[in-house]
Formats: C-alpha cells, structure tokens, sequence
C-alpha cells in the first residue's frame, strides 16, 4: 500500500537492478555445474550421515522389531518429514491461488522438497509392521475406520503416501517443463539431452502455456487436498487411535497448520543458503523473505490458537477421557518437551518475527526458521513418542487407566533422526544439480511484471496482474 | 470439640438399587418438603416437570432378555461438578460439607449448569409457582419459595441437616448417625435410601459404601458424586460393580 | 481482477453522499415501516420479560433454544467486518475498498444485537448486573471469571469498543468532507464528530497507522471472540454434540463464511438502492464470491471433520445422537436443507464467473448462505441438548413459540433499522478510499496487453 510507502519513506533505499531475461537464463542453469567445494563437502557428510541412519534403523528393527513402544521416536521422524517436506510445496501453488508476485522465484525451491518424501516412506515402513490391526482380541479400537477391514489404517497410509510423493514431484515437473527446455537450449552434456527428453517439445506457445498454468493449477489443488488427507492419515492412525480413549477432533487441522509451518521453515533456511552461497541475491529479492515471514508469523499464532483450541476444552471439560488424554500428553512425562516445543514454535518465534526490521532481514528469520523446526521436532516427540509408548494391549480401554513411561532415544533413535534429516536435505541438495533451483521463467515473469517506480516522494513498485 | 460444626461433614447418599421398590414415596416427600410446584399436566406436556428425585425406569439387556429397572436418581453432588464452574455469578458451588448448593438469591437463571449436569436433575422455574388454595397452607416455612427464572434442585433437604446439627450443637453434642435424614430417606420405607456422613468411617454409609456391589453413576464423566449406588443383585446373572452405568 | 476505472472526484463526493445530502425516497417509509416493526418487537420482548420465560417453547433438557442460537448467529454476522476490512487490509487485497465501510457498520450493529439475546434468555435479566458487573466487594463474591458466560460479553464487548474505534478511524476523513458541504445543526454535528480533520499529511499518516494498528491489534479480538463463544459449548463435556476441540476454528471459519456472505447481500442492496453502480462493481462481487468458495470449502472440511471425530469414539450416546441430528424426522429435513443451503447450492454456482459477476444470483445465494448458517448454530445447539441421556424421561421436546421467532425476526428488523439510520448521516462507502483506490491503481503495457496493476510499496 503507497500510503505506507510515503509513512516508512525513510526505510527504502533504491531498488534493485533490472536482470536481463537472457541473464536469467544463463545464470540461474550455470548454478546447476559449478557446485562449489563446500556444497560437495556438506552433501558428502549428510550423505553419510544419511546411510548411517538407514542403517541404524535396520538395526533397529532387528533389536525392537517386537516392541512397539519403543517406536515413538520414529513416528516422531515420520510426522516431522511429512511436515516439513510435504508442507513446503504448498507454497509452490501459491501464485496460482493468489496471484502474489513475491513467490514465483521461489517456486521451485519449495517444490524441489517433494523428492524429500521418499525418506518419510521410508521410515513409515517399520511403523506399518508395527501398528496392530483394528481388530485385536475381539475388540474394536477407537479408529476413523468404522467399518473398514482390519489393516486399512496400513494400506491407506501407504498409499496417501506414495500419492503424496508423486503429486508432489508431479507438481514439480508441470511447472518445471519451461527450465527443461531452456536446460534444452542453454545447457551441455547430460543436462541438455536430460533437458531435451524431459521438455516435451516445449516452445512455448500459447496453448502450452495455458495447459501448464492449468496443470500448476489442478496439481497444486490435488496436492492440497492430498496433504491434509494424509496428514490426516497419519495424525489419527499412528497418533491418535494408539491412545486409549484420545479423540481430539483438531489435531489432524493442527498437524496440517504446523506441517504449513514446518514447511515454510524449512523454505526459508533452504531459500537463504541457496542465495548466499549460490549467489542469487540478483534473482531472490528480500521481497520475498519478508512475505514469507508474515506468512511464517501468521502460521506461527495458527498453531498456538489450534493448540489452545483443544487444551481448553479438554483442560475445562474434565470428564475421565479429558483427564487422561491431558495426563498422557501434556502433564505426564513429556511436559519438559512439550513446554520447550511451546517455546521453541511459538514464543520465542513471534517475538522474533513481530519485529519488521527483523522480518526485513534475513539472518534473524533463519535463526527463527531454525528455532522452530527445532520446536516442530519437540512438539511431535511429545504427540508420537508419548502415544507409541502406551502398550498396545491397553489400547482398546475407554480412557488410558495409567500414564505409562516414556521411552527415551537410544543411540538408534537418534542417528535414525538425524540420518532421515539428513537424507532428505542431501535428496534436495542433489536435486539442484539436476534443475536450477530457481524456475528460471518465474524469475523472468516476475521481472517482467513488477516494474519500481518514484511515488510521491519515496520508492514503490507497481505491480501488475495478469488474469 | 462439637463435630457439629460446619465443615466437619462429608453429606453422602448410598441408593441400594437392589432394595428400591419404585414405590414412589421417596418421590412425594421429596415434593412435601421442598415446597416443589405441583407438575400439572400443562407442565408434563411441556416437558417442565420439577422432580427434585425421580424414579428412572430402564431397560436392562437386549430384547428378548430385557428386563424393565427402576432407579431413584436426584442430585448427585458431584465433588467434581460440570455445574459449578459455568455459573457466571456462583449461584451454584460446592460448600465445605460436599453439598453442591443453589443460592436461589444469586441465581440469575442462565440455565447454564443445566446443561452441564449429565444427570439432567436440575430444574428452571419457567413460571412463578401456584399451589391450589387448599395447599397454601401446608408449604414447609424452612424451604424458599423459588420464585420465576431460576435454577433449582435437591439440596440433600440442607434446612433439615441444618436443623439437627442447630439441635446438637445447643446440645453441646456430636450429629449421631442417621440423626440428620432428608426426606426421601426417612419416607423410604425398604431403607434402599441411606443418608449420612462419608467423613466417619464408622457411620452406615460409610460401610455399606464399601460393598462390592457399588458404583457411580456415569463414571465416564469424572464428576465423582457423592451418592453411591450399589448394584441390583439378579439372580440370573452375575452383575459387576459399575455395569449400570453406561446404558440409557 | 482489477478493472481501472476513471471516476472524477466530484463525481464521486455527489453519488458517494447522496444519502446524506439528497435522500432517496424510500427512505422515509422504509423506516417508517422498520420502526414500527421494532417497537412490536420491543414490546414482545418486555412483555416476556414480565410474565417469564415460560412464553417461550423450552423445557428440560433443551434450556437452550432460538435465543442461543440467534446470539451465536449475529456474533458470527460480526465477523465480516473485520475480515474484509484488517485481514484485507493487512493482505493487500485491493478489492475491499469500497465494502469496508458496510462490513464494519455490519460488525458493530450485529454485536450490538447479539448482546440483547443473552440477556433475555437469562430468567432474571433484571439482575444481570451481577455478571458483568462486580458487584458488592464487601462480601467478596465477584463474578466468576471461569464461565464461559463471563468471558462471552468481556470478548464481545472488546470487540464491540475495538470495532467501533476501527469504524470511526476510517470515517474521519469523510466526516470532514460532510461537515464541508452541510450547513446548520448539521455541519455543527459533523464539525464536532470531524475532530478538525483537515486532510493534512500528518493526519493522513496517523490515520493510515491508526488503521494499520487497528487491524493487526483487532485479528486477535476477532478470532477469539468466536473462539469463546463456541467454548461456551464445547467445554460441557456432558453434551455429546457439544464437548468437541474442533469447535473454535469451525465456529470461527464458520463466522466468516456467513459474515461475508452477509456483506454481499448488503453490497447488493447498495447498489440497487443508492444507484452506486459504478462503485459497487462486479469485479467486487466476483472477488468476494473467490474468497468464499475458499472460506466455505474449509468451512465444510472442518464441519466434515467435526461429524468424522463424532463418530470416531464410537460411543453409543454420541452415535445416537448423530442418528437423531441427521437421520431423524424433524431434524434429518433441517439437516438437509443446512448442508444445500449452507454448501450445496451456493458454493457450486459461484464456481461460475457468470454467476458471480451476476448481482441478483450473488444476493440470492448470500442469503440462502445465512439461512443454512443459522440451521448449522440451531442443529449445534438443539440436538445437542434434545438428545435423549441414560436417565431422563424427557427428550426432544422443543419447539419455538410464536414470542420467540417474533423476536428473531425483531432483530432483523433491528438491525436493518440500524443500518437505515446510519445511511442517512453517514456514507455507507468510504469516499477516500474510493479515492485512494483510483490512485493506487495503473495500467502496464506487457508485449501487447494492457495489464491493470497496483502500488506496492518497495522492499
């Protein structure tokens, strides 16, 4: 808005140079060779760090496969990988839905996250051996699946999976097809042959171009809709229905806000490294840092207000099941981590990002981007450890009749968290080797359609929308 | 010394549903005492009946096994009520004696703890109460009179429990057990209504609520009342503690 | 979309106040009409305030009815202000300029009606100055800041204090453009609410933060205040329909989809009735009805969710509950036609752009949007409470009394009256923002195309 342009004139300094389409083009598909020592030196040590955690995981199961309270750390890993690799893509849809200017550069980075769900299906796989069927010993667990048969909460969750997954790669290469064909034009060796099968025969014409805007379209909606059934999925069948009595009709939403959350986290930390140490800082303008931190702070009150939400009604509400579903969670023996998480995702957050200069900037908001994925991690250990760790003959009780231990992370657990972590962000990191991490035509169409302009006395930008 | 003091109670109620007969008398001196409005057939219609104890009959096992029960229920006294923190102006709280009391003057009538009562025993005055001109005589002059637009409900008769332990301490003596009754236990002519005081561990409800057969009603809500039922014993099956709870 | 549009400033000042320089001739009657409505209504209510509630339709167990329902009803009405004048506003969403004005005066006139019904309800209104008073220090016995009900009017009156603030920082402006062209009492009237606005720099730059501060300090009053209301329910664990987490969110997503949906009908109104077409276009309706799909679609998402959760514990009295809400006669009827008032026919209409540009389509369907949301708060609260529990021999019985629609159909009345009032001395759509719109709005050539854009501040 102009007014507060003219309010906070002195704020704003000249804007930043015009690139050239052609520049962006070279540029950004030069990022993809000329990866520099420290880029292979980090993806080397993640990539270790990755197969070692594979490894543990197997031997894991070899050791606890019978015991399946001793899981949670696992379930925790699961639900933090769907958030964040799963809820960072749905940023990649947002100029299709609002039309914002700010997010196309980055695009590409948020949809390059999708090829990090491979590890979440990796790491669901114990848990689907592990979780019992609905039907146990004659009884009926509580469960979304009234009268389905006994291993759909299995199936089901394999299989939003792996739609997940595909949506969002699929999201991915629709919106991708034009970098293709400039890797086609632009590019040399096994970039352009690999540029030239996958751009279909891209020229941009004008059908093309509205098939692949209606494609963005329907696979980001499909993606949306995936996202909050599998969140779903996972919040209410590994989570929820493995606590006697719980029933807490806001969690899965919950879950889908901090997975926004947890994503839009992530992005930033993603999105800040790829500007410093691939030089971007031409293409990513500190626009977008600043959108994404309102969007950030805003997802950041969400998830207190969700979480409030159904503290109260419990905490008020007190029947037996209330109680014991408070016990368990909240005030059995994760409460250090659920008051760290509380402070980690919510407070310490929000008071970073209420600051505009801070949400100016770039270096504090990685600092909260980090602080928050640590809150996130917290705050699922509290849920799914605490969960997993009631013994599955009790799960079929009205109300948990006794809070059971907690289950604390062996050498196991974590160098399986830290090795799956891993393993998703070197999967990202490869990916930029394959495809530049900025869409190369979104760059170019936000060029094209934010022009700076003097306005009355300061600087503004006229921005135009197209239909 | 004098236990007779305020505060030094715990007012409970043990229902022997095995005992119970369903003969209603529990249900009319309930009406006597407290000044209750009669339930004409206006007010049955309209579903604004005021029972301060009723006897609820239910069934029992699935057709062909049913069987037909009945159960006294009045005011549970819930040490843990849904009641009493919704009322905006404290017209409803839990005084030192387990008693979950109605301050009539406070009241103001949103209906709120109605609504949170699982039990459904309390009771809005709709109208200003009329009694026939040959009953205006015999109203009990311990008992308000609860005028239109408020919350009223069974105060474990607290004008009787106030009126023995007013007799014992000008006495200088202790409450003896079973000296202070309400009126639906001492009309209860089978005993299956047993007041006294949870406190002593020697009184008679205290005893008989150690009896296997004892459960509360709605457990499932925490609300942990201070009446006790204790199971009907059938001879065709062995019923446990707890069983009547959950059916409606 | 945009679509730029030159409209000079006389132009505008002359259509813009024509309620208050020149008054339609409806005017008069309509108000005529409405007064005489509200003062039956009035006497209804003091009537069943002398002889008592039993002149409504409830019972036991259903103490809560049309009353309750009608309170949350308005609340919800509420919302549409600050939605589309702070989250807009803070969103950048240019469109919302000219229905700002509306959607707060909607806010502050529903809340205003929204009060009355708790208090009738009560059985003693007369004492009500316990609540919300505290009353009488000297024995110490303060209203319960633990009910819900103590919480309710502390929210809403906040709201209510925020809102008016809000709705009287952006009139300054437009005050000071009335009080220069009235003369008499009324120039005298608008010379003192203008505060000396004289439309300087400073001013202009005190007012924007003013606005800006408002909004941002307004979104957390707006989402609890719904919030509380719906607390209201869902912390009586005792009432299967009611003791749900996912209460807060779905009342507060709720609220927006029938207060925009409100703010449509009204627009729509304005159009027809001040002759504001080249304001109040199209193009408005046609973003308001894009927010909507989005806003409803979540709603009916969260709606989904709080049945899929009902049923999850599969507990006996919750799923009879759930048969009586939704397979049962009467409440199987009402059910439906909430789910095609509320979702199913509205929601896929304005998928089209034809219908969503068409004003009479959008008036009919944003009403249809508020009968389904009024079912929605009645089939919340009615079965929740007319369901048959474990011990009672009384159940379902409730049906509204002729005192209770008459009051229903009051506040309706009431509010429109408010409205009417308002629109004869005040403009019902701002005129700076208006102004400001055409001068935050420009053309682009891209290629060939002529392309509509907007001022972005720089970063």
């Amino acid at each position: 808005m102009a007014s507060e342009a003219v309010a906070h004139e002195s704020e704003h300094h000249a804007p930043p140079p015009k690139v050239d389409a052609d520049v962006v083009a070279r540029e950004l598909i030069a990022t993809t060779t000329n990866a520099s020592v420290r880029f292979k030196a980090i993806a080397w040590t993640l990539g270790i760090l990755g197969v070692i955690g594979i490894v543990a995981l197997i031997l894991k199961w070899v050791n606890d496969g019978d015991d399946s309270t001793k899981w949670g750390y696992v379930a925790t890993i699961v639900s933090f990988l769907l958030a964040v690799c799963g809820g960072a893509p749905m940023v990649a849809m947002a100029p299709v839905m609002a039309k914002a200017n700010w997010v196309r550069p980055v695009t590409r980075l948020a949809a390059l996250f999708s090829f990090g769900s491979v590890v979440t299906i990796i790491m669901l796989i114990p848990l689907v051996a592990l979780l019992p069927p609905l039907v146990t010993e004659g009884a009926r667990r509580r469960s979304i699946w009234f009268e389905a048969p006994d291993y759909a909460p299995h199936i089901w969750s394999v299989v939003g999976l792996l739609l997940l997954a595909l949506t969002g790669i699929m999201l991915f290469y629709s919106a991708a097809i034009p970098d293709f064909a400039s890797m086609r034009d632009h590019a040399t060796g096994w970039r352009q042959r690999l540029g030239k099968r996958l751009a279909r025969g891209w020229v941009g014409t004008d059908v093309q171009w509205r098939t692949l805007r209606m494609r963005i379209g329907m696979f980001g909606t499909f993606y949306f809709l995936i996202l909050v059934f599998v969140t779903f999925l996972i919040s209410t069948d590994y989570g929820q229905s493995v606590i006697p009595g719980s029933r807490d009709a806001i969690y899965p939403m919950s879950l889908t806000i901090s997975s926004f959350q947890g994503g839009v986290a992530a992005l930033v930390i993603a999105l800040y490294f790829a500007r410093k140490w691939m030089g971007l800082e031409k293409f990513v303008h500190l626009d977008a840092f600043w959108s994404l931190s309102r969007l950030l702070f805003a997802l950041t009150l969400l998830w207190v207000y969700f979480f409030y939400s159904s503290f109260i009604v419990f905490w008020y509400g007190r029947s037996a099941n209330d109680i014991a579903t408070l016990d368990l969670l909240i005030r059995g023996p994760m409460i250090y981590a659920f008051i760290a998480g509380a402070i980690l995702i919510w407070f310490v957050p929000w008071w970073i990002l209420i600051w505009n200069r801070v949400r100016r900037g770039t270096s504090a908001m990685v600092v909260g981007s980090f602080i928050i994925l640590i809150g996130l991690l917290l705050d699922r250990a509290r849920y799914f450890v605490s969960a997993w760790s009631v013994p599955q003959d009790q799960i079929h009780q009205k109300w948990l009749k006794v809070v059971p231990e907690t289950y604390f992370p062996n050498i196991y657990d974590i160098l399986i968290m830290v090795g799956a972590i891993s393993l998703a962000a070197v999967i990202i990191m490869l990916m930029t080797r394959v495809i530049p991490v900025l869409s190369v035509w979104q760059v170019q169409e936000f060029n094209l359609l934010s022009k700076p302009i003097r306005y009355v006395r300061g600087h503004a930008t006229l921005v135009a929308k197209p239909d | 010394m004098t236990t007779a003091e305020f505060g030094a109670h715990n007012w409970g109620m043990v229902v022997d549903v095995d005992k119970c007969i369903g003969c209603n008398a529990c249900v009319i001196a309930c009406q006597a005492e407290n000044n209750i409005p009669i339930n004409t057939q206006d007010r049955v219609e309209r579903a604004r009946t005021i029972s301060w104890i009723r006897v609820e009959r239910y069934w029992e096992g699935d057709f062909p096994d049913a069987k037909a029960r009945f159960i006294p229920i009045m005011c549970q006294h819930c040490e843990n009520a849904p009641c009493e923190p919704v009322c905006p102006v404290y017209a409803t709280y839990h005084n030192a004696e387990g008693l979950n009391v109605q301050v009539y003057n406070r009241c103001v009538g949103t209906r709120y703890c109605a609504n949170g009562c699982p039990y459904i025993v309390r009771f809005f005055n709709y109208w200003e109460p009329v009694w026939p001109e040959s009953l205006r005589n015999h109203l009990n002059p311990d008992v308000t009179i609860r005028s239109r637009g408020i919350m009223e409900k069974c105060s474990f008769c607290v004008q009787r429990i106030r009126r023995t332990s007013r007799t014992a301490r000008s006495e200088g003596r202790e409450i003896a057990d079973g000296e202070a009754q309400t009126a639906c236990s001492s009309a209860c002519p089978t005993s299956a209504l047993n007041f006294g005081n949870f406190n002593d561990p020697n009184s008679k409800v205290s005893k008989m609520k150690e009896d296997k057969r004892h459960y509360t009603l709605l457990d499932q809500f925490g609300t942990d009342p201070n009446v006790i039922y204790l199971a009907k014993i059938d001879a065709d099956k062995k019923v446990g503690a707890g069983e009547h709870a959950s059916h409606g | 979309m945009q679509q730029r549009r030159e409209l000079d400033q006389v132009y505008t000042n002359r259509k813009l106040l024509n309620g208050q320089l020149d008054t339609p001739k409806w005017w008069a009657p309509t108000v005529t009409i409405l007064g005489i409505g509200v003062v039956i209504g009035l006497f209804v209510i003091a009537t069943m305030i002398n002889k008592g509630l039993g002149v409504t339709g409830l019972g036991r167990p259903v103490y809560w009815g049309l009353f309750i329902t009608t309170f949350v009803f308005w609340v919800g009405i509420s919302h549409a202000g600050i939605m589309i004048s702070a989250i807009l506003r803070l969103t950048q969403a240019e469109w919302r300029r000219p229905v700002t004005r509306a959607a707060e005066l909607l806010t502050v006139f529903s809340l205003l009606t929204a009060l009355v019904f708790p208090l009738i309800h009560a059985g003693r209104p007369w004492r009500i100055a316990y609540w919300i008073l505290p009353y009488d220090v000297a024995r110490g016995i303060y209203p319960n800041i633990r009910s819900p009900l103590i919480m309710d009017p502390v929210a809403i009156s906040t709201y209510l204090t925020g809102s008016t603030l809000f709705l009287y920082v952006a009139l300054l402006p437009d005050l000071g453009n009335l009080r220069d062209r009235t003369t008499g009492w009324k120039n005298a009237m608008y010379t003192v609410l203008a505060l000396g606005w004289r439309g300087n720099p400073r001013q202009w730059k005190m007012q924007t933060v003013g606005g800006i501060l408002l909004s941002a300090l307004m979104l957390p009053i707006f989402v609890s205040v719904h919030s509380i209301v719906s607390w209201d329910f869902a912390v009586a664990s005792a009432v299967e329909g009611w003791h749900s987490t996912i209460f807060a969110p779905y009342f507060v997503i709720g609220a927006v989809h029938s207060g925009v949906s409100a703010v449509v009908t009204m627009m729509a109104l304005m159009r027809w009735l001040w002759g504001w077409d080249d304001f109040i276009r199209p193009e408005h309706f046609d973003a308001l009805a894009r927010l909507l799909i989005v806003v409803a679609t979540g709603w009916l998402g969260f709606t989904f969710l709080e049945l899929i959760f009902a049923l999850y514990g599969q507990d006996a009295p919750e799923i009879a509950l759930r048969e009586m809400q939704i397979l049962t006669w009467p409440w199987n009827m009402l059910f439906i036609i909430f789910l095609l008032t509320g979702y199913l026919i509205p929601v896929p209409m304005w998928l089209f752009k034809r219908v969503r540009t068409n004003i009479a389509l959008m008036f009919w369907t944003s009403i249809l949007v508020n009968i389904g949301m009024w079912l929605e708060r009645f089939l919340i609260i009615v079965p929740g409470l007319a369901r048959r529990t474990p011990f009672v021999y009384t159940w379902e019985a409730y049906r509204p009394s002729a005192v209770e629609w008459t009051i229903l159909i009051w506040s309706f009345a009431w509010v429109t009256l408010l409205m009417l009032l308002f629109s004869r001395f005040f403009p019902l759509v701002p005129l700076f923002e208006q102004k400001e719109s055409q001068v935050f709005t420009d053309d682009v050539m891209i290629g060939r195309a002529k392309v509509p854009a907007i001022v972005r501040e720089a970063e």
